[in-house]
Parts: structure tokens; C-alpha cells; sequence
């Protein structure tokens, strides 16, 4: 290795310390976990009330899919019938230059009646859940900003409709390879419904949500499926892969 | 080895070869490309089911029963509603661009007071407080201006304001308005006048823009393109409907009621007669006034153009003629003509009041408010409705202290003292009782179908909150059950989540008399003393009296309306050599109490002597679709008062033309 050529080993330095941190640190860097606003368990849900995942995830009367419940849909359950009482009661509590959230710093013992009967858990990580969306929510009218795993931007049409009918039995069939896309053991594991090909695998089994891996410059998710994705699925499944199926 | 450049330079493309094998550039641009899409300032779609919603527009006068597009609760969309007689699937120029003018930079977004020269915001309760007061002090001299001919909503102010011990309940002038004076004033009828188009074989628009502004635009087209009957235009100018009737007769405005009653010469001349008091002297008046070769003098219509028409209407099985504008003599002789015809005129009862203080349909027309305004009235407060009198009368509209209920700002929000923003009428129960001119009695009533995104309330909801603060009881705390009850004494089949219907049947006109010595001294055709006469027009592509030029509308406004700001003014040949202008001049039109500016444009299908301008440019105030483009025609009108009737009439005015 003479002076003039000793190059080589200062490259590969710089060669090996740029592939750690572009595969090592740099991915863990683009992005942070956001909780979602209420720790919504599926588990209470599904197994404790026996709930279909249809009672919150449907189809409207229009074909379009509603993916997270609405206040009104919740209300089914959870109905607040006088939130101005509420309001008050917990304004008598906070003060009126309080604010509503500061209720959720006391003890569930010094919250007012008002409040604490709408509270239908028993386990007190749920009483708190509960309280969390009907303080900061329900009570206020305003809509639970749900963090969606696999929101796809607004040029991008996907249509759940269109993809209903699609069974693992069909993918079998055609050979469809999606290694690198969707979890192998969901592919091995089949079922009737075919929700865990893009959303998270057994979340209906959770008792808190997993954390939304925020991305920081784009803002979706880390499992937004992205444009290739689709392409792959649909070239295999004999789809066609125009622009405008997607981006009317 | 030490650490000196060449080392360096070495790692450093080391680091960039690297970072070449790595996902971060890949990744890194990929991600910036996606973070560009979402930028604070760029729309979001709004997602949520998609619902067709049926709805009442009231943009327009008639006002048009439409279905609107939803999405989350969010209007998007506006077509026309295909179950309704009002629509049967069509829509006007002003409603179908309802959703651009609800979500417009230029909606009021909050209730404001003046202060100085500048607005404040302000609390409801504190301006309900305000308004309060200023009645209080008013002592009974309080106004009501309504642009709406047929909304509920004018129950509710006409109720509050004979609460408040006052009568000066005034319409926005109005074709309705001349035909409710003739017919339930003159002639002693009952009920509005209706015109059977579905079932006519013959059709004389006297006047009446039929297929362009007049009426149930929607629904005179809808009949038009589905039967076969003979249509004819008579007017001072082609407009687009004459472009499309067998004939277009030109006859000049302020000669309508001469020309219907050389006509109706003809038709007495055959034998034809009508059960009325006064028959024979309405006989005497024709036959002796109106003979063809008088009518042929004062209007210049030939007499073989009046005997042909009447031989196609004795002819026809149901004829009708359709008058225009404010003579309340033009809508007089029409009917006349009508009953002696006995065709398609018809009689449309009007609906049961819900508030018993308020005013029926008719008692809304009887007031004049061109005559009011006319002679200086200068009410402590005035509240206008729905309505721009500021823009649209010829004369300067004063008050003590001026509320507007407007959805946008508009002239008059500008110079009001207090602003009150108005639900657009897809946020707001509201209805539409059988528009002038249709011929059966139809009401819609329409409920919220779009949520409310501004500090808005119905104008009707406020009264009634301030009739209680007031201890004027109407009956109703809210407009809803107002709605709730009208279609329900309308036998409606209402749902507060869809809204109602109604359709009924009409009844024989019956009158007293034919309006014989009005007509007498009224048809006579009346000329200002200005160089031409003036014939304005109406396109709802433009707007109306109401509504300014809508966002989609000005990339179809044609050349022979507006040339980049400066309204065109269309005149004959023969016309342009008299007054010495060519085509393209710039030229000032001086008349009424104003002067405008107007770029000429030559067109043979304008009577010779006549200028053609178009209504609803001018606009002082507003958005960037109406503002400042073109000039306003309501301020070179002459308003004069017309014989026997007393009706302030625009008709005959005229204008003298100097070239820029």
C-alpha cells in the first residue's frame, strides 16, 4: 500500500461508516411513534362485548368505506345524552378557566356524577380510556381524530368495494407472490376476511393500539402501502396497472 | 497513516459511494416528493359517505328545487331534482353554482356592526340587543325589503313588523308583483296567476324572457323542449328565448299593453267576450283606442302583425299570453286578453298562513316600494332580506339604521349598520310556495342538508328571538317548526330529515272586472324625453336584482354582454348611424340618476331607437366574478309613475348616448 494508493483504506472507512448509518441509524430516525388520541382497546370490544368488526368498520349505503366509528356510532354504546350537563359539572370542577382535560388529573373519585356514570369499564386502565374519550371528546362534541395506519394521500383512490371480493384463495390460485409486502404468516394463515393483506395483522386481538410510527416528512404511517405495492398485487393478479385506476 | 487531505477526499467519496448503497437519497427523495403533496396550504379532501340530498336554492327568484351532493355533511354538488315539477332534472345558471357562492371568500362570516366606517365583529346576543333598542326607539317606523317572492320566511318579517305596529312590508320590484296588482288588485281576482305552458298549443311571451330570466326558468324550458307548441316572443330585442320561438315581433317595451290590446281588437272584433262587469266599457276602450292603425302609430306594429296574431290565437284551442315586467296596465291587459281567449290562464290558490299577524301572498305585493323610496321615506330602521336594494333601485334607499340578512356581502351589507349573516340556503330550513308564473300550486319545503362553517343563522330564526326578547308573539321559536307547520297546513308530506311536497290543482280565473278604465288611461305607451329608449335584459348567467354574477359564470357571459370589465350595449344599424357611433366605441349612457359606460355593439334583432343593456353588472362590491366588471343598468332607468295604476314602472325610459 504505498502513500499514493493508500486510498483504498480511508474509502472503504468511509464506504463502511456511510452503510451503518444509511441502513443502521437513519431509518429509525425518520420516524416517531404517536399513540393514538384514545387508547382504543379492540380486545374489550371484540371478545368483552362480543362485537363484529363491522359494528365500526362498514360499508355506507354510497359503496364508500367507513373506517374509523364516529361519535354518533359510538354513541350507540357510549351515549351522552346531556353534554351540556356534563360540561358543566366538570366546569364546576376545573374552574371556569380550566380547562375540560384538567378533570382527567384528578382521582375518578372527585370527578363529578355527572361524569363518572357514563364511565361503563371496570378494569381501571379502561376507566381511564373511557374517561380520556368522553372528556375529550364525546362530552365536547368533537369527532376522535383517529391516527389511520394506512391512509393513502388524497390522489390516490383506493376503493375497498373493489377489493371486497378478494380471498386468499384466489391469490393461492393465481400464485401471487407478495413476499416483501405482506407478512408470510397471514398469507399462510388465510381466513374469510382479507383486511390483514394492508392493516396491521390481529389488531382486533389488542388491548392497546400499537403506536403510529409517524413518518417525519411525509406524515403517513410506516406501513402505508406504498405506490409499488399495489402494482406488484395487481400485475400478478392480472389488474390493470394505468395511472388512472388509482389516481382519478 | 495519517489523517491529511488526500485521506480525507478519500473517506469523503468512501462516504458518498456508500451512502449510494443505502436507502437514504432513495428514500429521502422519496418521502420530500410526498412531503411537497402536503403542504398546510393545500386542500384537503374531505371524506365520508356521499349523499344526494333533496333541497330548496333559493338564489334565484323563482327558486329551484335541487338535490345536493354531500359528502361527510359538506355540499359539493348541486344538480336539479328529477322528482320535482319545479326541476324535472334541470337547474338555473344561479343555483347550479350554489356550492361555489356557499363556500365564496365573500360569505359574511359573522354578525358585524359598523362602527365609523369599518365593521366589528359582534356577538348574536349583542346585536339582537342592539336591533332591540334601535326598534324600541323607532317607534313603528320600521321597514321590511324582502328579495324573496316566496319563502315562509316573509311570514315571519311581515308577522314581526305588524307586531311592531308597522305596514311597510315591501317586495323587491318584481314581475309577480305587477301581475298580483292586476289581477288580485284591478280585476278583483283571487289567488296568482298561473300559465298553463304543458297544455298551451300557442304561446305569446309578451315580453317574458321565458327560457332566460322569467318566472320558472327551469320549468318553462323543461315544458318547451317536451311539447309542441307554438311559441312567439314579442320585445324590444331578439333575446335568447325569441332565438328559439317560431316569431319574434318587435314591439317596444313601454308598448306591451298597447300592442296585447290591439290584439285583443281583433279578438273582440270576432265575437269574443268575457262574463265582467265592465265588459262593455272594456270593449269601448279597445275597439275605439286600440284599433290597428292607432296601435300601429303609437308602437309602430303594423296592423297585419296584430290581426295574424290574434287569428293564431283564436285559432289555437288553448292559447295563453304571458306578460312581463312592472306595468301593472301590461299584466291587465294580458289577462284581459287571456280571459277573452279563455285558454291557458289559470289561478293558483294561495297556501294557508301559519302566522295569523302576517301577510297572505297578494297583501306582500300591494306595496310599492319604488314609490316609497320615491317619495323620500326614511324609516328609523329598515331590514332587508335576502335583497340588494342598494344595487338594484334606481333611487338612493335611505334609513335611520339599515340591517342586512345577507349570505355575502353586497352593496347593501356595505352600507348597513348591522350585518347579519344569513344561512346559505342549503344550511337552513326554508321553502318555495308555487313560483310566479307556475301553473299549479307547488310547494317544496327544504331542510339543512349542509352543515354550517360560518357564525351564520337563519334571518327568520333571529326575528323570532327577537319577537320573544320583544314580547311579540308569533306563535313559533323557530323557523323549523314554522316549515313544520306550513307544510302541514299545505297538506305536504314533510320530513324534517328529507323535506316535503305538495302539488295541487289550479282553479278558472275569476275577476270582477277587466280593468277597463285602468286600461284606459294606463296602456297608453309612455317615452321618456332621452335620445333612445332603453331596453334592459336579464341573463341569470349575470345574476339577478339578488344575486351577483355566480364564480362559474363569467367564462360563459358572452361578448355581447361584458368585453373585459366594460359591458357591452347592443344597438341596430340604423340606431348607431342616428346616434353616431360605430361598433367597438366606448360610449356613455346618461339616464335615470346615472350615467354608464358601455362599449357598442351592432345587432340588427334590437328595434331601431332601442339600446339593449344587460342587467346585474356594476357591482361595487362583492368577489373578484362580479366586482368591477361592467356597469350598473338600475342607475340610468327612469322610474315614473304610471297612469290610472300608480305603479312605479322603468318602462319607456330612455337615454341619451355621447361617444367616449
Amino acid at each position: 500500500m504505498s502513500g499514493r494508493c493508500g486510498g483504498v483504506l480511508p474509502f472503504f472507512l468511509g464506504f463502511l461508516l456511510a452503510c451503518i448509518v444509511g441502513w443502521a441509524v437513519f431509518p429509525p430516525l425518520l420516524y416517531t411513534d404517536v399513540e393514538q388520541p384514545v387508547r382504543f382497546s379492540h380486545k374489550v370490544h371484540v371478545e368483552g362485548q362480543e362485537m363484529e368488526c363491522d359494528s365500526c368498520h362498514f360499508f355506507r349505503d354510497d359503496g364508500s368505506y367507513a373506517g374509523f366509528p364516529t361519535n354518533e356510532q359510538c354513541a350507540e354504546c357510549h351515549a351522552v345524552d346531556e353534554p351540556e350537563a356534563v360540561v358543566e359539572a366538570v366546569r364546576g370542577v376545573v374552574g371556569e378557566d380550566g380547562k375540560l382535560e384538567d378533570i382527567l388529573k384528578l382521582p375518578v373519585d372527585e370527578m363529578p356524577e355527572e361524569l363518572t356514570e357514563l364511565v361503563q369499564s371496570g378494569d381501571e386502565a379502561d376507566v381511564k380510556a373511557e374517561l380520556d374519550y368522553l372528556v375529550k371528546y364525546a362530552i365536547q362534541g368533537k369527532e376522535v381524530p383517529w391516527l389511520n395506519y394506512q391512509a393513502q394521500p388524497d390522489n390516490v383512490l383506493f376503493s375497498h368495494k373493489a377489493h371486497e371480493g378478494l380471498t386468499f384463495e384466489m391469490l393461492k390460485e393465481k400464485h401471487v407472490d407478495l413476499s416483501g409486502i405482506v407478512d408470510d404468516a397471514v398469507m399462510e394463515q388465510g381466513g374469510d376476511y382479507n383486511c390483514n393483506l394492508c392493516h396491521l395483522k390481529d389488531i382486533e386481538k389488542t388491548d392497546t393500539p400499537p403506536a403510529f410510527q409517524r413518518n417525519v416528512l411525509t406524515t403517513y404511517s410506516k406501513i402505508t402501502m406504498k405506490m409499488w405495492q399495489c402494482e406488484r398485487c395487481h400485475a400478478q393478479m392480472g389488474q390493470v396497472n394505468a395511472c388512472y385506476v388509482c389516481h382519478k | 497513516m495519517g489523517f491529511d487531505r488526500r485521506t480525507f477526499i478519500q473517506a469523503s467519496v468512501g462516504v458518498t459511494v456508500g451512502i449510494l448503497f443505502t436507502p437514504v437519497p432513495w428514500k429521502l427523495a422519496d418521502d420530500v416528493s410526498i412531503w411537497t403533496q402536503n403542504w398546510p396550504w393545500i386542500p384537503k379532501l374531505k371524506y365520508g359517505e356521499q349523499l344526494d340530498k333533496p333541497a330548496v336554492s333559493k338564489l334565484c327568484d323563482s327558486g329551484c328545487a335541487v338535490n345536493v351532493r354531500t359528502v361527510a355533511g359538506n355540499a359539493f354538488g348541486t344538480e336539479g331534482n328529477v322528482d320535482n315539477p319545479l326541476s324535472r332534472g334541470g337547474i338555473c345558471p344561479i343555483c347550479a353554482n350554489g356550492v361555489q357562492v356557499m363556500n365564496s371568500p365573500n360569505r359574511v362570516k359573522g354578525p358585524m356592526k359598523k362602527v365609523g366606517d369599518t365593521f366589528e365583529p359582534v356577538t348574536w346576543d349583542d346585536a339582537r340587543a342592539l336591533l332591540a333598542d334601535k326598534l324600541a326607539a323607532g317607534g313603528g317606523k320600521v321597514a321590511v325589503i324582502s328579495g324573496d317572492q316566496t319563502g315562509t320566511a316573509n311570514e315571519v318579517f311581515s308577522g314581526f313588523l305588524a307586531g311592531l305596529g308597522s305596514e311597510d312590508f315591501f317586495q323587491m320590484p318584481c314581475d309577480m308583483q305587477a301581475a298580483s296588482r292586476a289581477y288580485n288588485g284591478v280585476m278583483g281576482g283571487a289567488g296568482q296567476v298561473g300559465y298553463d305552458l304543458e297544455n298551451a298549443d300557442y304561446v305569446l311571451l309578451a315580453g317574458a324572457d321565458a327560457f332566460e330570466s322569467w318566472g320558472p326558468t327551469v320549468s318553462n324550458m323543461k315544458t318547451f323542449s317536451a311539447t309542441a307548441a307554438k311559441y312567439v316572443f314579442a320585445g324590444p330585442v331578439q333575446t335568447r328565448t325569441a332565438s328559439v320561438t317560431a316569431r319574434w315581433v318587435p314591439v317596444p317595451e313601454e308598448g306591451m299593453a298597447a300592442f296585447i290590446l290591439g290584439i285583443a281588437h281583433h279578438v273582440l272584433k270576432a265575437g269574443k267576450s268575457v262574463a265582467a262587469a265592465d265588459f262593455a266599457k272594456f270593449r269601448s276602450v279597445v275597439m275605439d283606442g286600440f284599433s290597428p292603425a292607432k296601435v300601429e302609430a303609437a308602437i309602430g306594429v303594423k296592423s297585419a302583425v296584430t290581426a295574424a296574431l290574434a287569428q293564431d290565437l283564436l285559432a289555437a284551442s288553448k292559447p295563453v299570453v304571458v306578460p312581463s315586467g312592472l306595468s301593472v296596465a301590461a299584466a291587465n291587459a294580458a289577462f284581459a286578453l287571456n280571459l277573452l281567449l279563455d285558454g291557458g290562464m289559470v289561478s293558483v290558490p294561495e297556501f294557508p298562513k301559519v302566522i295569523d299577524s302576517a301577510l297572505s301572498v297578494s297583501q306582500r305585493m300591494e306595496k310599492d316600494l319604488l314609490a316609497w323610496v320615491n317619495k323620500g321615506s326614511n324609516p328609523a330602521v329598515a331590514l332587508v332580506y335576502e335583497a340588494n336594494p342598494v344595487y338594484a333601485l334606481p333611487e338612493e334607499f335611505k334609513a335611520g339604521f339599515l340591517v342586512s340578512f345577507s349570505s355575502v356581502w353586497d352593496e347593501t351589507s356595505e352600507k348597513a349598520d348591522l350585518v347579519l349573516p344569513a344561512t346559505f340556503t342549503y344550511e337552513r330550513f326554508d321553502d318555495i310556495q308555487s313560483p310566479y308564473g307556475i301553473a299549479k300550486p307547488v310547494y317544496t319545503a327544504g331542510v339543512p342538508v349542509s352543515r354550517k362553517f360560518l357564525d351564520v343563522m337563519t334571518p327568520a330564526d333571529f326575528i323570532l328571538g327577537l319577537a320573544a326578547k320583544m314580547d311579540i308573539d308569533l306563535g313559533f321559536e323557530t323557523f323549523a317548526e314554522v316549515i313544520a307547520a306550513k307544510a302541514e297546513a299545505v297538506g305536504a308530506d314533510y320530513d324534517e330529515e328529507v323535506g316535503g311536497f305538495f302539488e295541487g290543482e289550479t282553479v278558472v280565473p275569476e275577476v270582477a272586472t277587466l280593468g277597463a278604465s285602468v286600461l284606459a288611461r294606463g296602456a297608453a305607451p309612455v317615452r321618456g324625453t332621452g335620445a333612445v329608449s332603453l331596453a334592459p335584459y336579464s341573463q341569470l348567467i349575470i345574476g339577478s336584482q339578488n344575486v351577483a354574477t355566480t364564480p362559474n359564470a363569467p367564462c360563459v357571459i358572452s361578448n355581447n354582454q361584458l368585453v373585459g370589465t366594460t359591458m357591452v350595449v347592443m344597438m341596430s344599424g340604423m340606431t348607431a348611424q342616428k346616434l353616431g357611433v360605430a361598433a367597438g366605441d366606448k360610449v356613455k349612457l346618461s339616464g335615470g340618476n346615472g350615467e354608464a359606460t358601455a362599449l357598442v355593439k351592432l345587432n340588427e334583432g334590437v328595434l331601431p331607437g332601442v339600446v339593449a343593456a344587460p342587467f346585474g353588472f356594476g357591482h361595487t362590491v362583492g368577489d373578484e366574478f362580479s366586482k368591477g366588471k361592467g356597469d350598473n343598468v338600475y342607475k340610468i332607468l327612469t322610474v315614473r309613475f304610471e297612469a290610472a295604476t300608480g305603479a312605479s314602472v322603468w318602462n319607456g325610459s330612455t337615454v341619451n348616448v355621447a361617444k367616449m
